[in-house]
């Protein structure tokens, strides 16, 4: 794996070029007044990578170059992203004459998920759970493991069937091409998020104020004996160095996307339920799977409640609302925030109003039958031996090719049986027949 | 032992302790001469009775352990616990590292879920070097989820008897986060570094770290609550605002920043 990293960056040096094409291509397109990227505000202005506003344009400004506009999307050649499909999926809607449908993302997507794909469309304050923010490029319904970016499978699944039970909508009407094309937009915009998070992280880490230097390499004091300092912009079109950073924190991002596919999480054949199993087979298994769902390995019970309705540990958040919680508290802690830059400060009370009431994670109610992440065994089997990637829903399997996990395959088959069979449970029953450890259920 | 506060210098002099320093430098880069940064925190402020924890899961079990907060934590005295202290390295750049530590301790740092807190609640940890989770709460579920940057985040059950092994490749660049998801007020901190140059503060306040290539380097001083420790008095430097200081490691001798205050008013405001 790393040997591919290393690969790819041999390639992405080599092919400095684009810089230059894509900052050429930016200007060219200065005329029109397109809706633009928003900056990742919380981001900006964080206790982690508080940045500067002169910062926050030379950010904009690479992300610009790399990935140009949400009318002219761009993409490196080695982010392996289809620039044709991004057209198709970028831009206004509208036809042509062929009937081929352009604008894909905003007549479909754009109100709920945003125009940058930061979950903050103008519906979006409104919807419970709030509409992905891919910007993150975190992912719940895969077949991946936990750490791991989807496949473009994955996301076309998520697209085709909606996610039931929440506010995102089945797009099986759409043809295939256009549905590849909304894919490859979703990968572009989250491929982007990822990169603004991590040139905000090297500008914190790694930029900033330095001290100048004279001939000598002293450093340069003014009348009062203070160091003088100046700051470094991010300018890697002209600083070889910085070019190189942003190529390799480009290529980590990608390289996640693309290893994804050998990530998925197959299962052995050796433990898959046969389709003919008589009912006594079945009720052994949901038996065992019963047994283990309120054990203390799998420990379902304690969030999903010992009558499995979602009632148990509902006091925590989802990755996304516990970053928000986060910030939030960083903001009332942050008293007079001396010593951060008034610029920051300027806006840190508007991105704070912009913030949507944070949400706890309610674990599912494992007795409606509804299943977000896809009705079929195998996908009930992904969510529990892989987790829930972002949520606090934990992985039961290994969380790696070759790693150690907690439950075997065939114990994860066994719950998945129960977890099936729970909605045709009468809810009573758990109840009397509670379990091997009553005394750790609350 | 000398720390640059170039106000205090007259111009004259001045020149002459740059030209120290740009040679102290220089010289470090042959790394043959190593030394010692120590110092101790305490905190400047009354912190009062710790803010117990509301306990909303396994009440009988974690209840009886009075658990409260530990995100500002002090031992005897007012010493200010679980203050990390590391070496800022820029991306690329690397550290002559001491022939005794050029490998990291086949010693596993071991974090575990004990009376439903972790302990410890700061660890450090190398790359290549294995983190064990472990659950020592009989008949207790615990899950871990750590939130990692450069790594792989994971959020796993941890089974008593069955720890989770993990290793990392990165260096991170600030403490990683770890909590469980079943009991939410359970937290902790790891640091992971590729170089050996890290320490968190003791029961006492204080902490080492040893054989340091002489120099000029610079420090992160960072504590939970408030992150990076901006503007803190070091020995006679004071960190900037992203809470690093340059400090100078003698060689064969040692730094010692002797008491280090930390306002609690910095830290909860
Ligand atoms: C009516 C609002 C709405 C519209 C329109 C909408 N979504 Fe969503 N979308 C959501 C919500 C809400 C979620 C979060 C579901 C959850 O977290 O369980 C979501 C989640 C997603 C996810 C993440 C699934 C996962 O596994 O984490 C993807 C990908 C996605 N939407 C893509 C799209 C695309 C592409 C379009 C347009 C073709 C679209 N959505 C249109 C509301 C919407
Ligand atoms: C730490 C709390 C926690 C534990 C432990 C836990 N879950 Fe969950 N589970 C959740 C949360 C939260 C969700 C909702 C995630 C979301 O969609 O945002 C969830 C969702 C689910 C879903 C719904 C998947 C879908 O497609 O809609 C299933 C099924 C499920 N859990 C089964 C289990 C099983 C089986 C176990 C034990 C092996 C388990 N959970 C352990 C918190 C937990």
């Amino acid at each position: 794996m790393n040997g591919s990293v290393a690969m790819n960056h041999e390639s992405l040096r080599k092919n400095l070029t684009w810089w230059m094409a894509a900052a050429a291509l930016l200007v060219g397109c200065g005329k029109v007044e397109p809706p633009p990227f928003r900056l990742n505000m919380t981001q900006m202005v964080s206790n982690e990578t508080p940045t500067s506003p002169e910062y926050q344009q030379e950010i904009a400004d690479v992300l610009g170059a790399m990935f140009g506009t949400p009318d002219e999307p761009y993409a490196v050649p080695e982010a392996g992203l289809d620039l044709s499909r991004l057209r198709m999926a970028a831009g206004a809607a509208w036809s042509d004459e062929k009937g081929t449908n352009h604008g894909l993302y905003r007549k479909h997507c754009v109100h709920c998920h945003g125009i940058t794909g930061d979950g903050r469309g103008p519906t979006a304050r409104f919807l419970n759970p709030y509409p992905r923010d891919y910007r993150q490029g975190v992912y719940k319904f895969k077949s991946t493991y936990n750490a791991d970016r989807p496949t473009d499978d994955d996301l076309l699944r998520v697209l085709v069937n909606g996610v039931p039970g929440t506010a995102m909508p089945s797009f099986s009407l759409l043809p295939h091409s256009e549905l590849e094309a909304l894919v490859e937009y979703v990968k572009y915009l989250s491929i982007r998020g990822q990169l603004e998070v991590s040139l905000a992280a090297y500008v914190y880490d790694d930029l900033g104020e330095e001290a100048e230097v004279d001939e000598n390499g002293d450093e340069k004091v003014d009348s009062e004996g203070n160091e003088i300092t100046k700051r470094i912009p991010l300018d890697p079109v002209n600083d070889p160095e910085q070019r190189e950073v942003v190529m390799e924190l480009l290529a980590e991002i990608i390289e996640g996307w693309e290893s994804s596919a050998e990530k998925v999480v197959i299962p052995s054949e050796d433990h898959i339920p046969a389709d003919n199993r008589n009912a006594e087979e079945i009720a052994a298994s949901v038996a065992q799977g019963r047994e283990l769902f309120f054990g203390t390995r799998a420990n379902c019970v304690k969030c999903h409640g010992p009558t499995a309705l979602g009632d148990g540990q509902q006091d925590d958040q989802d990755s996304w609302n516990k970053a928000h919680k986060k910030f939030l508290q960083d903001m009332v802690n942050a008293g007079d925030q001396e010593g951060v830059h008034p610029g920051i400060v300027a806006s840190r009370a508007e991105v704070v109003a912009s913030i949507y009431t944070v949400r706890n994670a309610i674990p599912r109610n494992l007795r409606q039958g509804i299943y977000r992440g896809g009705r079929r065994r195998l996908d009930i089997f992904w969510r529990i031996y892989t987790g829930i990637a972002g949520t606090p829903m934990p992985a039961t399997g290994p969380a790696s090719p070759g790693a150690q996990g907690t439950l075997k395959e065939e114990e994860i088959w066994n719950i998945v049986d129960y977890v099936l069979s729970l909605p045709y449970e009468t809810p009573s029953r758990p109840l009397k027949a509670l379990p091997v450890n009553l005394e750790a259920v609350n | 032992m000398m720390t640059i506060n170039s106000k205090h210098l007259t111009g004259c002099t001045r020149v002459a302790v740059f030209a120290a320093i740009a040679l102290a430098t220089f010289a470090s880069a042959t790394a043959a001469d190593w030394g010692t940064l120590k110092g101790r925190f305490v905190l400047d402020g009354d912190l009062g009775e710790p803010t117990a924890l509301t306990v909303s899961k396994d009440v009988e079990y974690c209840g009886k352990n009075n658990l409260v907060d530990e995100s500002i934590a002090v031992g005897e005295g007012n010493a200010l616990k679980n203050v990390f202290v590391y070496l800022y390295l820029k991306r690329g750049k690397s550290v002559d590292i001491h022939p005794d530590l050029a490998e990291p301790s086949s010693e596993p740092v071991v974090l575990d879920n004990h009376g439903c807190r972790f302990e410890p609640h700061v660890a450090l940890l190398r790359t290549g070097q294995t983190l064990e989770v472990r659950n020592s709460d009989k008949g207790i579920g615990h899950n871990t989820n750590f939130t990692l940057l450069k790594n792989p985040a994971f959020n796993e059950m941890v089974t008593n008897d069955s720890p989770i092994k993990k290793m990392f490749t990165k260096s991170e660049s600030y403490p990683s986060s770890a909590v469980c998801s079943i009991h939410p007020w359970m937290k902790a901190h790891v640091l992971i570094r590729d170089n050996p140059y890290m320490a968190t503060s003791g029961e006492d306040g204080s902490f080492v770290i040893e054989k340091i290539p002489a120099g000029t380097h610079e420090f992160i001083f960072w504590q939970e609550s408030s992150g990076n420790l901006k503007k803190l008095s070091v020995g006679k430097s004071k960190t900037s605002r992203k809470g690093r200081a340059k400090l100078k490691i003698p060689a064969d001798g040692e730094l010692d920043l002797g008491e280090i205050k930390v306002k609690l008013s910095d830290l909860r405001k």
